[in-house]
Formats: structure tokens, C-alpha cells, sequence
């Protein structure tokens, strides 16, 4: 094993234990925001292996997320199925959801591709509301207090422990994301993940090194699909509640916000980036509620954050680390 | 490649039992409710204040004024001061949650009280009565939370229901107007679809008939399509289920393609005089002129109410405890109109205060006199009946300002 | 007949302002190759400047006209140096994430001043309409098209005959070999927003007297405008005004007499033809396709 593995690993168990420990040190309600951190973190990490590794733009991943929170509340309402027993479905309706809006997108590039796939974002509350008897509609549907809802007011008794119903979810969250964090980092640090630099660095030379254009892109679209699906389940189970606003296209907004911010093309800044998504609107909010004033402050501090760290939260972590290293 | 994957599997399951162990932490409640002390009461809602609807966070500053005004010059109620927390959702329903658990869980509020839109009232619903907080004048004009009252005993409305004021209208016209072709442009949600179905249900068994009805989306630019096919219909009256921006719109596209309708009806939420001021300027607009809503507050531009001991009070709180705000905008009576039932609703619910003798106060309630709401109307329940408002006030818009005519009509649900 | 008809001419007029906003879109594309989210939310901004010179500070209609425009070029040339320049030479998607961020500064900065509420815009062209054959024809309506129209042919004239309308487009195409001409780039690029910013202004001041003018005004316009210039093709103005012109009718048609389609699923349904668009002819249907060099 190399020394830089090596470091990963250990950087890696750090922020597990960290993750792990921290509803011992927050109030309930936090971990409950830290869950949400959680699924913004899946979302993230799908993201980021399609726009940041493979250099292709999505707007539109908000509309993922829509496809697998419908897939666990459909599952869940009218199938009975368990709400973690969805989640792999989710993931998987959602992929091939990717894969096949990926293979005519895969022929878009750059900005043609980021308004393609901002249209998706656009049509999904319309086409979710359109096919009310499948969806519920306008209406929505209410996962609280079902049968097939792990988690409410009373504890969960998981392993032998019992936890309640804020730290049920932050666990169930942070589990499915530390081991998509693992899984991405696996895929990308192999031949598929060297394939899918190459389409991102210089289309002409993956070509001419044998890479399939289509081929990979689709591949990309169809994991961070996927990713995205099973954040939307998690969203969907977290807050007990879907609708066509629940996906609104300012989520897939903020997804790919939250992708810079935490900086492309590398897995260290995401945590930072899902921390963006979930608290900057709060605490934005926090600075002035009269009318307007929280998106000045969100939008100045995004623009601010941009000029001044380029290579988003990622580029500072490699940054410090160089210093250190001295 | 095996081994460093197990590895990372291992320190995974590792940590995650360590921090299972240690968050495992009692969460025993006891004593009297949360939010609640000898001197304080704390309420929380959510609100739109940035996003799509954030013209309607008016409605929750204009309460939070009446508020702090009951605390400055009367010290509360039962000697309790009132704070009023509001929190932003975006008008997204999945944001509501989230923040109305932050406000029940993290700042411990007493009830929830006013939060605004169908949805997002909704998505919260199920919770806060399993939690036994109860959601107090949920602003949203659904049918749903008087229905479905025996399912959810600590969710009450307040405004009349969309149904209701549809019904209304219908009612009006088959009486006034028989034989009248209506057409109808409404919102494409639960809200034009409530105000279509009301108006359906008062035309039955009457001569007048719609003929036509277009949806909208809210994320559409404009409605000039849908009117000039309701135009094309052949309906000599027109019926405006929609948001301020899309009525004023309606009047506009009309007016341009020379239809005249000749009965207009607007919505009770689209027809602020401020709204009605900006069609009617625009083009001189006659079709503005005689049209039909129905109201249940004093509107602040209306100069009927200009020595009204309840509206000169209303100005002055404006001033004093929302200076920053359009005191024109009717969105701030409401608020106050919501404050007031729930300060009455706490001062009777007594001394001894808790969620529970609230709920019981609000399950057989009847409170006259609101001083923000047009003379005559009560809010009450009773027996199975669970919508607060059930009366109004047809008004013509004449001489630039809403008129009332005819008496008080009531609406009886189911 | 007339009920078609009737469709027609609303969906120009409103195919019209779609149009005028896609052609700042396209210029700011040609001119710095991307896509400006903020776009309406800078149209609306400079519609507020306009309402609340005529309205709180007594200036008739052209002259604050002409002092919005010339105060949005300011500020487009403004935004330019403050925020995009600093990150031109890197990745697209950064300058993207900044105009992502103008929208909503600017967004919230419009609630903040000029609070929510709807305000009525008036209008330069008279009230009345005509009527031809039981289709009405409303004056404002004819004007946002002539308007429109002639925003094109400035702009092209401006472009092909102009020294500096030239070195915008070298600048754009290829910097390095312009900045050995003698072009200054930057300055270029900034004259590019400035224009976009003015033209902007000029499709809010359209938008406003019909869809009456709040901070939102812009936003489902802005969508429109998108697909108008993806349609047209991104880098042709006349491109981006037929494309407006193209979809305003087609979705009114398709919403009228495609029962499936109504009005709820115009939107996919517009979606849905774009990406049909840039599939069979990714340039659009007047942009010229680049051979990309290998």
C-alpha cells in the first residue's frame, strides 16, 4: 500500500469516527440537519463523479433525486415495502433513468448539456403533477406515521440499541453516505475512473487512446444518476413528505453550487460542499430576515467564495496539506 | 485492493458503533408543556420569505406586529408576553418540515400557529398531532383541515375555504345572473381546483353553466393564451381563480383582445385593492369596473375604513412595530385578523395553560367582534363543524374601491 | 379561424419577448461563450430603475429610458470587471456558479428595495388595438415585435460593420490572436455585457406593461428565452428572435390544440423539441456548426 492510500484511509477513518461521534456532542435537532448534510453528501458524491471527474455540467440532478424519493414513496405507500428496502430501488430506477437520458446527452457538450439538463430539472414537477394518479399529484405523499416508516416518535431499536428518531436518521443517512463515498472513491481510482478524466481533460486524445466517448459519459451519467436516486430516497424518508415543490429546480441549482463550492474533480471538499447546501440558506437568514435580504447574503457569499477559492473547499484542504507538508 | 477495502469497512463499522454508543441519550419530557412559562409563551411558523411566494411573508410580519404590540401595551395575555417565531421554508414543503421539527424540537415552541400554504401545512400535519402540538390557523384556504378534523384534532384553518368562497360566487350568479355562460382561468393546484369545484357545487341545478375552464401553471409567463381561448368560448362572464400578478394579467389580456365580459369575478387572495388598482390603471381598464369578490377583512385601502377605530389601530402597530412595511398591503390585516382569534383562543384557554386545554378551547369555540374582520363575522366551531370562517361579504368594485352589498353568507361545509 | 389566429398573434407577442431575451443571452455567449443565468434577473433589475424613475422622481417615459439603458450598460460593464472577469480564463462552469449567484443577489436585492409587490409599468405604445377579421391585434404588441426586430438588424449591422463591433467578435472568437492585432480584449468582453445588460433592459421594459413587473417577472421568461436561443442557435441573434417567435406560437398551438399537452405540460413539451433540436442540429437552426478541430 502506498503512503498516499495510506493517507487516505486515515483521513477517511477520521472523518468516520468523526461522523460517528458527533450526535454525542450536538442536540437532537442538530443531528437531524446533519443527516440532510448526509444526503446532500450522496448527492454530492454523484455529482461530482459526473461534472467534477468527467467534465460534463448537470443541472438537472435535482431531477434524480425527484425519481428516487417517488420510487421510495410509491414503494412505501402503495407496495409496503420497508423504507430501507427502497433504497436500492430508488438507486437503481434512478440509474437507468441516467443511463437512458444520458444516451442522447451524451452527444451535448458543455453548455448545450448544463441546459439540457436544466430542462429536466424544469419539466419533472410538471410531469410529477401531470400523472397524479401514479404520484398523488399536487397533493403529495405523507410517509409519517406509516407502518413502513422505520423511524417516528418512538426509538428505533437497531443491533440491540435503541435510538431515537433524529439520530435514526442521521446514522441511516451518514451509512449509505460513507460507503457511496468508499464506493466512488473505488471507481475512480480505477480504470473507469481514469476513463472518465481522460473524456473530462481532452475528448480527442480518450478517443484516440481507445476510450468510447459515449460509452464512459453514459457511464458517468448513469452512476451520479444513481447516487442521486438513493439521496432522493434518503430525502424523501427524512422528511417524511414528497411533492413536486419538494424538488424544486433550485435544488438542482444547489446541487451543482455545492459541487464547486466543495471543488471539482476531488471527493476531499464535499463534506464542505453539503454543509454549504444544507446551512448557508439558514444561516443566511440568520444575518436578516426583512424582505429579500437572506439571498443578498447568499448569493455575495457564493460569488465571494468563488473569486476567492477557486478550487473550492477541495483546493484549500490541498493547499493546507502542501503547507504542512513543508 | 480486497484488503484495503475491508480495512476501510472495518474502521467504518468501528466508528459507527462507537458514536451509537455514545449518542444514546435519554430524551424523558416531563413536567408542563414546552414554550410555555408563568410569564412568556412562545409560538413558532413558517413562512415564505425568500422564493417564489415571498410577497406572502407579509401575512407573518403583520402578525408578529399585532404580538408585540398585545406584549408592549396590554403585557400579553394572562400575563404571558407572546414571541412569535418564524422561519423561512422557501415555500417549499420540504423545508417546512425540516423547520417546523427546528422550531418543536430545538426552540421548544408552545404551538404552531399560522404557518402559511396547503402543502407545506400538509407535509407537517401528521407530525405535529403525533407530537400533540397544535397547528393553530394554518393559512391556507384547503378544505382539508376542516374535513379531515377527526383525524387531526390539533390542526385548525381559519380564512374561508376556497370551496366555500367558489360556492359563494356560484350561489351569486345563478341568482343574479341566470342563464350566464362563465368561463374560468385558475391555477393549476389544489387552490384553483378548490375555488372551480366550490363554484361547480353553487351552480347546481341552475341555469348558468361553465362553459370553459383553463388551467395555469405558476411557472408559466403569462395567461394571454388561456384568455384568448376563453374569449373564444363564447362566455359572457369571467371567473379569475388566481394569484395577484396572473389576475391582473387577466384583466390586462381581456381588456386587449375588447372582450367584455359582462360579470367579472376575482378571487378573494387576488382582489387587494392594491391589485385592483394596478388592472384598472393599466389601459384604463373597464372591465374592472363591477367586478365580484368576497372578503372577510377590512381592506387598509379602503376609505370606508378610514376613521375605524380597529384600522386606525392597525396603522399605528404597523407603525410602530412593522415601520418598515407596506402598511397598504392587505396580507398584514390578515396576519393581525390571525393574531387576534389566537390570543383570544389562549385567554380563554385560561391561567393553566397547556397544548391540551387549548385544543379542548378550540373545539368548541366562538369568538365575535375580531375588530381586523368585517363587522358580523364570527370565528367559530362546534360539534363536527371545524371551519373557523364560514361567512362573508360579496363586494362590487366601483369608483375605485371595494363596496359590500347584500348581507352576511354563510357557508356550510359537507 | 379567428381562435387560431388569435393564438397566432398572442404567441408572436409573446415569442416576441422571449426573443429580445435571448438576443442578450446570445450576445453575451458570443462575446464571453457563456451562458448569463442572471440575465432576466438583470432585465428586471433595470425595469425596476425605469418604474421608479417615472414613478418616484417625475421623468416621462423616453428619458428614462434612455437613462436605464444607459445606467444598465453601466452596470453590465460593472458586473463584468467586478465578478466574471476574474474567473474568464478558468472552467466555464465557475463563471456559471457566478451568475448563479448575481441571480440571486440580484433577486433579493430587488425584495430588499423595491419589496414584492406587483407594480404596473407603463407603456410606450398606445393602448388600443386593431382588429382584423375578429383577430385583435393590440398596439403593444406590434410594437415588442418592431422593437424586437430592429434590436436584431442594429445589433447585426452593428457586428459586421462597425471596427468595434469586429473586434468584439475577434476578441470573442479567438483573444490571443485579437490582443496581437491590437484588440483589447477585456475591454471587448466588457462592451459585450454592457450591450447584453442594455438589451436586457429593453426586453424588461417589454415584459413589464403585460406580465406587470415584480421581482419575479423575469424568471419564467428567462426559461423561454433559453430554449428561444438554443432553438435559434446560441451564437445567432436572428437565430435567438425567431426562435422566440417560433416557440411563442408553436406552444400556444400545441397548447391549444394538442389536448394532452393543455397548458400544464407546455413546458416538457417546449423541452422536449429543444433537446429534439440540439440532437438533430446542435447549433440550432441558424447557428453555423463549428467543425471541431481534432
Amino acid at each position: 500500500m502506498s503512503r498516499a492510500t495510506i493517507r487516505t484511509l486515515a483521513a477517511f477513518a477520521t472523518l468516520a469516527v468523526v461522523v460517528a461521534a458527533l450526535p454525542a456532542f450536538v442536540n437532537d435537532f442538530r443531528a437531524q440537519q446533519f443527516a440532510y448534510v448526509g444526503v446532500y453528501l450522496v448527492a454530492l458524491t454523484g455529482l461530482n463523479i459526473l461534472t467534477g471527474y468527467t467534465g460534463q455540467i448537470s443541472l438537472g440532478h435535482g431531477a434524480f433525486m425527484a425519481i428516487g424519493g417517488y420510487t421510495t414513496s410509491i414503494l412505501m405507500i402503495d407496495h409496503g415495502v420497508k423504507d430501507v428496502a427502497t433504497i436500492p430501488f430508488a438507486l437503481v430506477v434512478a440509474g437507468v433513468a441516467g443511463v437512458l437520458f444520458g444516451l442522447p446527452a451524451a452527444r451535448l457538450s458543455g453548455l448545450y448539456l448544463a441546459l439540457a439538463t436544466f430542462g429536466i430539472a424544469l419539466a419533472t414537477p410538471a410531469l410529477i403533477k401531470k400523472f397524479e394518479g401514479f404520484t398523488g399529484g399536487g397533493a403529495g405523499v405523507n410517509l409519517f406515521g406509516t407502518p413502513e416508516l422505520t423511524a417516528s416518535l418512538t426509538p428505533v431499536r437497531f443491533l440491540g440499541l435503541e435510538l431515537n428518531f433524529n439520530n435514526w436518521l442521521y446514522y441511516l443517512c451518514w451509512t449509505v453516505a460513507l460507503v457511496g463515498y468508499v464506493v466512488a472513491w473505488l471507481i475512480l481510482r480505477g480504470r473507469t475512473g481514469r476513463a472518465f478524466r481522460a473524456v473530462r481533460d481532452s475528448e480527442t486524445a480518450a478517443v484516440s487512446s481507445g476510450i468510447s466517448l459515449t460509452r464512459t459519459k453514459v457511464l458517468a451519467f448513469g452512476i451520479s444518476a444513481a447516487y442521486a436516486g438513493a439521496a432522493g430516497s434518503l430525502f424523501a424518508i427524512t422528511t417524511t413528505f414528497v411533492n413536486p415543490d419538494t424538488f424544486p429546480v433550485t435544488l438542482s441549482i444547489f446541487l451543482l453550487v455545492g459541487v464547486v463550492v466543495s471543488g471539482l474533480g476531488s471527493l476531499k471538499g464535499l463534506v464542505a460542499g453539503a454543509i454549504f447546501i444544507q446551512f448557508m440558506p439558514l444561516w443566511s437568514q440568520h444575518v436578516s430576515k426583512s424582505p429579500g435580504a437572506p439571498a443578498v447574503v447568499y448569493g455575495t457569499v457564493l460569488i465571494l467564495l468563488i473569486l476567492v477559492l477557486p478550487g473550492g473547499a477541495s483546493g484549500l484542504i490541498a493547499r493546507l496539506q502542501h503547507l504542512t507538508r513543508r | 485492493m480486497n484488503r484495503k477495502l475491508m480495512m476501510t469497512c472495518v474502521a467504518l463499522v468501528v466508528a459507527l458503533a462507537l458514536g451509537v454508543t455514545a449518542a444514546i441519550a435519554g430524551t424523558v419530557r416531563g413536567g408542563s408543556d414546552p414554550g410555555i412559562t408563568d410569564n412568556s409563551i412562545l409560538l413558532g411558523g413558517t413562512a415564505p420569505l425568500t422564493g417564489p411566494a415571498s410577497q406572502y411573508a407579509s401575512v407573518a410580519r403583520g402578525a408578529e406586529a399585532y404580538f408585540k404590540y398585545l406584549n408592549a401595551t396590554k403585557g400579553g395575555i394572562n400575563g404571558r408576553k407572546i414571541t412569535y417565531k418564524y422561519a423561512d421554508d422557501a415555500y417549499n414543503p420540504a423545508q417546512s418540515v425540516p423547520v417546523t421539527r427546528q422550531l418543536v424540537e430545538q426552540d421548544k415552541v408552545f404551538a404552531i400557529f399560522n404557518s402559511l400554504g396547503t402543502a407545506h401545512n400538509v407535509a407537517v400535519r401528521p407530525y405535529l398531532n403525533a407530537m400533540k402540538v397544535p397547528q393553530l390557523f394554518v393559512a391556507s384556504g384547503a378544505t382539508t383541515w376542516g374535513r379531515d378534523y377527526a383525524q387531526y384534532p390539533y390542526t385548525i384553518g381559519f380564512q374561508p375555504s376556497y370551496q366555500a368562497e367558489g360556492w359563494v360566487y356560484g350561489k351569486y350568479l345563478s341568482r343574479t345572473a341566470p342563464g350566464a355562460k362563465v368561463a374560468v382561468l385558475f391555477q393549476n393546484d389544489d387552490y384553483g381546483k378548490d375555488l372551480l369545484g366550490g363554484l361547480k357545487r353553487g351552480l347546481q341545478r341552475s341555469k348558468v353553466k361553465v362553459i370553459a375552464a383553463q388551467p395555469y401553471e405558476v411557472t408559466s409567463p403569462d395567461v394571454a393564451s388561456q384568455i384568448a381561448k376563453l374569449k373564444a368560448s363564447g362566455a359572457d362572464t369571467l371567473a379569475i381563480f388566481a394569484t395577484p400578478t396572473f389576475a391582473i394579467q387577466a384583466f390586462q389580456f381581456a381588456n386587449k383582445l375588447g372582450w367584455k365580459p359582462k360579470h367579472v369575478i376575482n378571487n378573494a387572495v387576488a382582489s387587494a385593492s392594491t391589485s385592483m388598482q394596478i388592472a384598472s390603471s393599466a389601459g384604463q381598464n373597464k372591465l374592472v369596473n363591477g367586478t365580484i369578490s368576497i372578503q372577510f377583512l377590512k381592506d387598509p385601502t379602503d376609505p370606508k375604513w378610514k376613521n375605524d377605530p380597529a384600522m386606525k389601530l392597525y396603522r399605528t402597530i404597523m407603525k410602530k412595530f412593522a415601520p418598515s412595511a407596506n402598511v397598504a398591503d392587505p396580507l398584514h390585516v390578515y396576519g393581525m385578523a390571525a393574531a387576534w382569534t389566537a390570543s383570544d383562543a389562549l385567554k380563554k384557554a385560561g391561567k393553566d395553560l397547556t397544548r391540551e386545554s387549548l385544543r379542548k378551547t378550540l373545539d368548541t369555540f366562538t369568538a365575535t367582534g375580531n375588530p381586523f374582520m368585517l363587522p358580523g363575522i364570527a370565528v367559530k366551531t362546534a360539534g363536527k363543524d371545524h371551519y373557523p370562517v364560514e361567512q362573508m361579504l360579496l363586494q362590487k368594485w366601483q369608483n375605485n374601491s371595494w363596496n359590500s352589498f347584500g348581507g352576511l353568507w354563510g357557508y356550510r361545509a359537507s | 379561424m379567428a381562435a387560431f389566429f388569435q393564438q397566432v398573434v398572442s404567441g408572436l407577442a409573446s415569442g416576441g419577448i422571449y426573443g429580445a431575451l435571448a438576443l442578450a443571452i446570445v450576445l453575451i455567449h458570443r462575446a464571453t461563450g457563456v451562458i448569463n443565468f442572471a440575465q432576466g434577473e438583470m432585465a428586471m433589475f433595470s425595469t425596476y430603475i425605469a418604474w421608479t424613475l417615472t414613478t418616484n422622481h417625475g421623468f416621462s417615459y423616453w428619458p428614462a429610458f434612455a437613462v436605464t439603458l444607459l445606467v444598465s450598460f453601466l452596470g453590465g460593464v460593472g458586473i463584468h470587471r467586478a465578478v466574471i472577469r476574474p474567473v474568464e480564463r478558468g472552467p466555464q462552469i465557475r463563471v456559471v456558479i457566478i451568475t448563479i449567484g448575481l441571480l440571486l443577489l440580484l433577486n433579493g436585492l430587488a425584495f430588499w428595495i423595491w419589496s414584492g409587490e406587483v407594480r404596473a409599468v407603463p407603456s410606450p405604445f398606445p393602448a388600443g388595438t386593431i382588429d382584423i377579421g375578429g383577430v385583435a391585434i393590440s398596439w403593444s404588441d406590434i410594437g415588442t415585435i418592431a422593437v424586437c426586430l430592429t434590436s436584431v438588424l442594429v445589433l447585426s449591422a452593428f457586428f459586421r460593420f462597425t471596427k468595434v463591433g469586429l473586434a468584439m467578435r475577434a476578441a470573442a472568437v479567438n483573444p490571443s490572436e485579437a490582443r496581437l492585432v491590437g484588440v483589447r480584449v477585456s475591454s471587448m468582453l466588457g462592451l459585450g455585457w454592457g450591450l447584453a445588460a442594455m438589451l436586457g433592459a429593453i426586453a424588461g421594459m417589454l415584459t413589464a406593461p403585460n406580465v406587470f413587473l415584480d421581482p419575479n417577472m423575469m424568471q419564467a421568461v428567462l426559461i423561454y428565452a433559453f430554449a428561444a436561443a438554443l432553438l435559434g442557435g446560441i451564437d445567432s441573434p436572428i437565430g435567438a428572435v425567431v426562435g422566440g417567435l417560433i416557440l411563442g406560437v408553436g406552444l400556444n398551438l400545441l397548447g391549444t390544440y394538442v389536448d394532452f399537452v393543455g397548458s400544464d405540460l407546455k413546458l416538457p413539451a417546449a423541452l422536449l423539441v429543444i433537446l429534439g433540436v440540439l440532437l438533430l442540429r446542435p447549433a440550432g437552426l441558424f447557428g453555423k456548426t463549428v467543425v471541431k478541430k481534432v
